[in-house]
């Protein structure tokens, strides 16, 4: 039987390896790889606790709606990237430093 | 002919004041002309020299021998008082106002030729018109205070004109000599009326010098001096002689100061003519004459001795100078002795008449040697010869080249040597015989004065053959030395022989006195001569005149023989008389050693004192606050500047620090929250 923590365990794993993309790879689409595997660990987390309401399963409702969302932001995102491109010839979060005073 | 009608009185008063200030205008109009050699000058000062001469010729008869005249008007008032500005004519200047453009119209004539090719013809003529003021002013004021200033104005002319020649290195010493030597005498007489001013409370000559004035009046009582105006101890009247003595020193080249004179001759012969030989160096006996009874018969002794040893010195001195116009320098000092010894001895009229007779023969040999030099220059020049054309020693026969000037120059020295039939016998004449029997009511020692006299008497008829033989007879030294030189020289134009022709009539006796043996008989000398009826009175009168001149006419067979027959013979030029003579006594070493090399000495102690004392001082003072302010500036860098460096230190430290996470780079950014998380998240465990 798969319990509670193991589905814990997993978010946080992934969770951990989406902030360790986030924080060392040198390509938009990567960090946004990153982001998309933070952004399901909080969605598993959400399934995971889904299972003490199970008369509305709101959690699953809401990890629906986190994926919309997430979606969503995802193709802000990826027009962000391509604008940057654009501008810098270069999609490297190292080399955009423009947001620097 | 007791009083005068006013508007005659006017019309004189007017004349005078032409008289001086004609001279003054020349001066002023000549500083105005265009150009430096402009001919103009010499015919604009010539002329109001001319004019001058008339009016002085009118006003000399309207005046001479009548009362005499004075104007005045208040010049301006200090506290309550007044000073006054005026003339004062009398016998003793109107003679000299007469005297100075009588001398003064030769020499600018004979300047106009002689100057001509001067480069600063024109500005000699405005100084030659400023002295010729200055000297007609000098003798006409009537006030100690403008007397004062004109006789300042007479030793600044002479000033400019001994350095005339400013390019010269030796003419530029000259006149600082003259100058600084005249200041001691200026000092002394400005002394002297400070002096008689408390005494007597008056500037006024005449109040003070005239007949029965205060002077004449005050006295001397248990070692006071009691005047009109206030009582002072009798040493200020000794101070005040001094300093009169002194004056008379320095522009009569009298002992003491006699040494510029000389040295003064380096300007032109003319201005040597008019200033250093016959004008100016009379205006310390013209002093005393006015001054006159300021003496008392003590200090009329020492005057005596002074001028009698000054005639003595000067006299030996020119027995050897080789240089013409130095040899008559000296036989100036010399007569200027003579008349100071005069008016020591009370021979004031003499002394006077002297004064006037010197004046012409001394102006008269001045131009003859100024024609010398100027012909001998020619010659330097034609055949660019390297001589000094002063020298005597290369001349010779000039007797035959320049007849005129020969002839009015054996007429100047014998006035000098005084022969009869000439001027100089009767003036000379009257101070030997007066010397004499002046001598003869006193102690022996007195008698060295008459004796001296004598003695120069007879130096000076040698050291004058000595003068005309050496230039005039014999062979042409020069020619001799330098068989080939070409020459061609004359007497020159009517500029030059017609001064020498005026001077030589006046250096004869008629002008003076129709009788040509007795001096007495002169008329300068009845003008000034209080005693009467006691002429002649003694044997005095006819022994002294026919000794001394046979005295003279020996000593000149002695020195014609010397120079012209027997050529060979010469002084023993190694012996101590020769070479004091020579080498003018030692005075001018002396006075460089002592006086100069004093002064220099005491310049250089101050110099010291104020590099080393006064300086140090100052420097330590400077040291010290350099020090302490060094002090304060290290204090001021490393404490209170060290503070806020400090302070702005950490500031820049930690904003390095902080600015460090503003990299602009996304992921540092994401970097530090998550640290900054990570470590609230840690103390929040570490708390709990």
């Amino acid at each position: 039987m798969i319990s509670l923590n193991d589905f814990l365990v997993v978010g946080a794993a992934l969770f951990c390896i989406g902030l360790y993309m986030l924080l060392t790879k040198r390509n938009a689409i990567q960090l946004l790889i990153g982001i998309e595997l933070m952004l399901n660990a909080g969605i598993l987390n959400l399934v995971a606790f889904g299972k003490f309401d199970k008369i509305n399963n709101s959690g699953q409702i809401f990890a629906l709606f986190a994926i919309v969302l997430a979606a969503a932001t995802t193709a802000v995102a990826l027009a962000i990237i391509l604008t940057v491109y654009r501008k810098y010839k270069t999609i490297d979060p190292g080399r955009v430093n423009s947001l620097k005073d | 002919m007791g009083t005068f009608q006013p508007y005659q009185q006017a019309l004189t008063i007017c004349l005078a004041l032409a008289a001086v200030l004609l001279p003054l205008l020349a001066f002023i109009i000549n500083a105005c002309l265009p150009g430096r050699t402009n001919k103009a000058a010499g015919w604009v000062s010539t002329l109001a020299i001319l004019l001058s001469f008339v009016s002085a010729i009118i006003i000399f008869s309207k005046l001479w021998n009548q009362p005499q005249l004075h104007w005045q008007f208040k010049w301006f008032t200090i506290g309550s008082t007044n000073l006054y500005a005026g003339m004062w004519l009398n016998n003793h200047s109107v003679i000299m106002l007469l005297l100075v453009p009588a001398i003064a119209l030769p020499v600018h004539i004979y300047s106009t030729a002689y100057m001509k090719h001067d480069e600063r013809y024109k500005r000699y003529f405005a100084y030659l018109s400023l002295f010729c003021f200055s000297m007609l002013a000098l003798v006409v004021a009537d006030s100690m205070i403008t007397f004062y200033v004109f006789w300042e104005l007479v030793g600044f002319s002479s000033y400019l004109l001994i350095g005339f020649w400013f390019t010269r290195e030796k003419a530029v010493m000259a006149n600082k000599k003259a100058f600084i030597v005249n200041r001691i005498g200026d000092v002394g007489l400005l002394i002297a009326i400070m002096i008689i001013f408390v005494q007597s409370g008056s500037f006024d000559l005449n109040q003070l010098f005239g007949s029965y004035g205060l002077i004449a009046q005050s006295q001397t009582v248990n070692g006071l001096w009691v005047g009109a105006s206030a009582t002072v101890p009798v040493f200020w009247q000794y101070v005040a002689c001094g300093g009169v003595f002194l004056a008379v020193a320095a522009k009569t080249a009298q002992f003491p100061l006699h040494a510029w004179l000389p040295d003064a001759m380096e300007g032109p012969t003319s201005v040597s003519a008019l200033i250093h030989a016959a004008t100016m160096v009379a205006a310390g006996v013209f002093l005393l004459g006015r001054l006159y009874p300021l003496f008392t018969p003590t200090e009329l002794d020492v005057l005596a001795a002074i001028g009698c040893f000054t005639a003595f010195m000067a006299a030996t001195i020119a027995l050897t100078q080789n240089d013409l116009k130095r040899i008559l320098a000296y036989s100036t000092i010399s007569q200027l002795g003579f008349m100071v010894t005069g008016m020591g001895i009370g021979a004031y009229a003499s002394s006077l008449f002297h004064l006037v007779t010197h004046a012409f023969f001394k102006c008269l040999l001045f131009l003859v040697t100024g024609i010398v030099i100027h012909q001998m220059a020619h010659i330097k020049e034609d055949n660019n010869l390297d001589i000094d054309p002063q020298n005597i020693l290369n001349m010779g026969g000039l007797r035959k080249k320049l007849p005129f000037t020969f002839m009015t120059a054996l007429i100047g020295a014998a006035a000098l040597i005084g022969l009869p039939l000439t001027s100089g016998f009767l003036s000379k004449d009257g101070i030997l015989i007066q010397s004499v029997s002046w001598a003869e009511q006193r102690s022996f020692w007195h008698m060295l004065i008459p004796v001296g006299v004598i003695i120069t008497t007879g130096l000076t008829a040698f050291y004058v053959t000595r003068l005309i033989v050496k230039v005039f007879f014999g062979k042409f030294k020069l020619e001799q030395f330098h068989p080939h030189i070409k020459y061609h020289i004359s007497d020159g134009g009517w500029q030059y022989t017609v001064p020498l022709f005026m001077l030589a009539v006046c250096s004869l006796f008629p002008i003076f006195s129709f009788n040509p043996f007795v001096y007495e008989d002169a008329w300068v000398f009845s003008g000034f001569s209080t005693e009467t009826g006691l002429d002649r009175i003694n044997i005095f009168h006819t022994i002294i005149p026919v000794g001394v001149n046979i005295l003279s006419v020996f000593v000149i067979y002695f020195a014609y023989s010397v120079y012209v027959k027997r050529n060979s013979w010469s002084a023993p030029q190694n012996s101590f008389l020769y070479k004091l003579s020579y080498n003018q006594w030692y005075f001018d070493a002396f006075y460089n050693k002592v006086i100069v090399g004093g002064v220099l000495m005491l310049s250089r102690a101050s110099s010291w004192f104020d590099h080393k004392i006064i300086d140090g001082f100052i420097h330590l003072l400077s040291n010290l606050i350099i020090g302490l302010s060094k002090i304060a500036a290290w204090f001021d860098y490393y404490v209170i500047d060290g503070v806020s460096r400090l302070l702005t230190f950490i500031v820049r430290i930690t904003s390095n620090f902080i600015r460090y996470f503003q990299s602009g780079k996304i992921q540092y950014y994401l970097f530090s929250m998550m640290a900054v998380v990570l470590v609230l998240f840690i103390y929040l465990l570490l708390d709990i």
